[in-house]
């Protein structure tokens, strides 16, 4: 996680806005914060859940890791001490989902388009 | 493939009138129709005029709250007695809902239901929405909003009566959704062509629906970009979506499992027509109903000299915000994998 490749300060700006949109998507109450190296993302629901968020190394083949704590939690737990690795933003949406507690919609599923007459 | 339309609209639309007059039409005379009333004792069989065989009635509930067990047996069974030759070889069915149902569960059947693949296909949604109670309807009913929502097809009804303000109720059905065309049909008088053959669902390459769809909702894109003017209480709406650059092929299963896992049932459909990057000269159309899409058609050619990507987006509490921002950093995050990667 520490050989994050280095990515424009936008981007980052951009994740965290986008992170707190997502929020306010999920009707949760919290806030997106920075944080120091190698978190790029602070989530903190007003429940006390805590996610952190780091880009993952350009020697993995993930782009983001997850790490929470949530309410009641005890600081060093399972989810904090081993990050949930995702492959996509579509991933990482998914991680702060299960972290918030946030029950949404069905994986995708796609059916065959009929055969042409 | 035998096509099969689905018929709804809120109690009292005009569903069945509309229904006993397209039957009158000899254009229609090779359907079966599937009518679901909510009440014990049917009425419809004596409204609508069709060969006693061709005609099945579901009175014990709500099609939608019971669609594997009602809607997807009557339609394998029809399928069954059509091969036997116990029914008239009908070459369409439609199936009328009743008021209060809410048709998504029942496309998604139509769409995914393995009992039912290979013998029909879904043809389209066809809404009626009464000009006297329509808008009323439309701010106290969440049924009737996504009925509207999930149409390829509105039928105006009641238009004759006084009182009446088609125009007040098109900009509605016009905001809830864009890619719908309405109609005026009095006393259901409004000719077959118009509201069958969609094209929808259709993976043949003519779609004759897209041509039509997209000239309906780039009015819409205008309207965005320009001084839309009304606003709504609603919750219901939808979002339309123009973008100049192409999207990367990886990128559009992501953008829609995003949009299905994060708006979950508040999106009721979605869809657009959409510039791949690696597939310049053929666009690929999506169709969504919730969670459960059409693997993307693709086209032979653009349908028109507009090349740009356009998405039509149906539901409640959509942000539009959120969607261009997930697009913009998906179509980012593929463009940077592949860079690593090549």
């Amino acid at each position: 996680m520490s050989s994050a490749a280095a990515k424009p300060a936008d981007d980052t700006e951009q994740l965290r806005a986008f992170l707190a949109d997502s929020l306010a998507l999920w009707h949760v109450d919290g806030t997106v914060h920075a944080a120091d190296a190698p978190v790029i993302a602070e989530v903190r629901a007003v429940s006390g859940t805590i996610v952190w968020v780091e880009r993952a190394g350009t020697d993995t083949p993930f782009r983001w890791f997850a790490r929470w704590r949530r309410a009641g939690d005890a600081p060093g737990g399972v989810r904090e001490g081993r990050p949930r690795a995702c492959g996509s933003l579509v991933g990482l949406l998914a991680a702060l989902r299960e972290a918030l507690g946030v029950e949404r919609g069905s994986p995708i599923r796609v059916v065959s388009a009929p055969e042409p007459a | 493939m035998i096509p099969v339309s689905v018929l709804t609209g809120f109690l009292g639309s005009g569903k069945t009138t509309l229904l006993a007059r397209l039957m009158r039409d000899p254009a229609m005379g090779k359907t079966a129709v599937i009518v679901n009333e909510f009440g014990a004792i049917g009425l419809d069989h004596d409204l609508i005029e069709t060969s006693e065989e061709s005609f099945v009635q579901l009175s014990n509930g709500c099609l939608c709250c019971n669609v594997r067990s009602d809607l997807t047996l009557t339609l394998a069974d029809l399928a069954a007695r059509r091969a036997q030759g116990t029914v008239p070889p009908f070459e369409r069915v439609v199936i009328e809902t009743s008021g209060l149902a809410d048709p998504a569960p029942i496309l998604h059947a139509l769409m995914t239901e393995r009992d039912l693949a290979g013998f029909y296909t879904l043809d389209g949604v066809i809404t009626t929405v009464d000009a006297l109670l329509g808008i009323t309807t439309l701010e106290q009913h969440e049924e009737s909003r996504r009925q509207v929502a999930v149409a390829d097809r509105i039928v105006i009804t009641k238009t004759d009566v006084a009182g009446a303000d088609v125009d007040a109720l098109r900009q509605w059905l016009a905001h809830l959704n864009p890619g719908a065309m309405a109609s005026a049909g009095v006393q259901g008088a409004i000719a077959p062509s118009v509201l069958f053959d969609c094209g929808s669902y259709d993976a043949n390459s003519k779609h004759p629906d897209v041509g039509a769809w997209l000239a309906r909702t780039s009015h819409s894109y205008q309207g965005h970009q320009g001084n839309h003017g009304h606003t709504h209480s609603d919750d219901y709406s939808s979002i339309s979506l123009l973008r100049e650059a192409p999207l990367r092929a990886v990128t559009l299963p992501l953008l829609l499992s995003a949009l299905a896992e994060n708006f979950g049932a508040d999106l009721l459909r979605v869809k657009g027509i959409v510039h791949v990057l690696e597939s310049p000269e053929r666009p690929a159309v999506i169709h969504g109903v919730q969670h459960v899409y059409h693997a993307p058609v693709w086209l032979p050619r653009w349908p028109s000299a507009d090349r740009r990507t356009r998405m039509v987006l149906i539901g409640r509490n959509l942000r539009e915000s959120w969607v261009r921002k997930l697009i913009d950093m998906l179509d980012a995050e593929v463009a940077d994998e592949t860079a690593r990667h090549t």
